[in-house]
């Protein structure tokens, strides 16, 4: 899902600018739709799980990332990321990510390789461009139970356990954002997660998000709206998240973009079909 | 909401006292300063009075750092409220600086 409810855009007055201000709007919006077709692709319908993703601007359009590939054996790659400023800027290079976690999803083996990919094919851009990504990439195995993953720079998933009803950061990944050394390797961590269990990967711009008397969203409330919905489907949780910040905001324009993935183990299936396919996202 | 810059200098030191926020709106304040660091020793960034950064901010932070690299002065980072230190902590930029400032002779 790609949700933006602006459809204006501000700045230029004058009668002679106006015309200049109609091509301007009108470009923005095909670049929005751009990134909103991309970013919608398709979520993989998996076995013995659900995923949904959900991506909020800040303004047109925004530079935070979220991605599926399917690999082999039933395994999928989750891919989220933060692309360092706002706006048109961000978007552009938020394109030139997926490019690169496209072609390097491909032909690795493990998130810490794709990471490494990543940044090897990103970093000379990214200097030159002043600028940089922050990257979590996981591969989920339904026959094994295991999430592998690796960080560049992003903050940690929380991890919600369904049968104990509590809420912890998945053990830290360490490593460092992409677009600083072309070299930088990633270190790869695991964890075996059970039915009923849910992963949160999200972007800063949901913690951050502010209320009027400039007080932060934090961690801490994400943390209680995710124990109160752990027994909702995907979809549920994430408009419940969404909702929570809306209604604690209060109406205060949005900062940052709002990302998030949510994946979540159901119970096991019959282990001798396979079912791999992809739905359409829904919006 | 803005960003104010102190500036001190002494004896190829100089202190650049940052108070504010150091986001998108504020980082190219900041960077003016930073171009016009010429012939120092050593450049300490107080953060002291720092409420809130962002990408764009860290991303200013980070060019100080490389600038260090090429024009061979030392960087230290000071001040750091625990929100913010881990705010860098997470997206490497310590070990971007230490790194960094290894190359410094």
């Amino acid at each position: 899902m790609y949700l933006n409810e602006y459809k204006h855009v501000h700045g230029l007055t004058s009668s002679n600018d106006h015309v200049m201000e109609k091509w301007l709007e009108r470009e923005i919006n095909l670049a929005r739709n751009i990134q909103t077709k991309l970013l919608n692709g398709s979520i993989p319908s998996i076995r013995d799980a659900e995923i949904q993703g959900i991506s909020i601007p800040a303004r047109l359009i925004g530079g935070d990332y979220y991605d599926f590939y399917p690999l082999e054996n039933d395994k999928v790659r989750i891919v989220i990321g933060d692309v360092m400023g706002k706006g048109i800027p961000a978007a552009m290079l938020m394109i030139l990510t997926r490019g690169a976690f496209r072609s390097a999803a491909e032909s690795t083996k493990g998130p810490a390789e794709t990471l490494t990919a990543m940044n090897k094919a990103l970093c000379q851009d990214l200097r030159l461009l002043k600028s940089f990504v922050t990257l979590f990439c996981a591969d989920w195995n339904p026959i094994t139970n295991v999430l592998t993953y690796a960080s560049a720079g992003h903050n940690m998933p929380l991890l919600v356990k369904g049968k104990e009803k509590k809420v912890m950061e998945l053990p830290k990944a360490l490593g460092i954002m992409v677009g600083a050394f072309t070299d930088h390797v990633y270190e790869e961590k695991r964890v075996e997660l059970e039915e009923n269990d849910t992963v949160f990967f999200y972007t800063d711009g949901i913690v951050e998000a502010e209320n009027k008397d400039r007080e932060q969203f934090k961690r801490e409330r994400l943390i209680n709206t995710l124990l109160q919905h752990l027994d909702k489907n995907v979809d549920e949780i994430g408009k419940h998240v969404v909702e929570a910040i809306h209604t604690f905001t209060e109406g205060v324009p949005q900062k940052d973009d709002i990302t998030m993935v949510i994946l979540k183990v159901n119970k096991k299936s019959d282990m001798t079909k396979t079912n791999f396919s992809f739905i359409s996202s829904k919006e | 909401m803005t960003l104010a810059v102190q500036r001190e200098y002494s004896n190829g030191t100089v202190v650049l006292k940052i108070k504010g926020i150091l986001d998108i709106s504020t980082a190219h304040l900041f960077e003016t300063y930073i171009q016009e660091i010429e012939d120092i020793e050593e450049l300490i960034v107080d953060f002291s009075n720092l409420e809130f950064i962002d990408s764009t901010g860290i991303g200013a932070i980070m060019e100080v750092i490389y600038l260090s690299k090429e024009k061979q002065f030392l960087i230290k980072l000071r001040g750091i409220n625990q929100q913010i230190y881990d705010i860098l902590e997470t997206v490497g930029l310590f070990k971007v600086l230490e790194a960094v400032q290894g190359e410094v002779v």
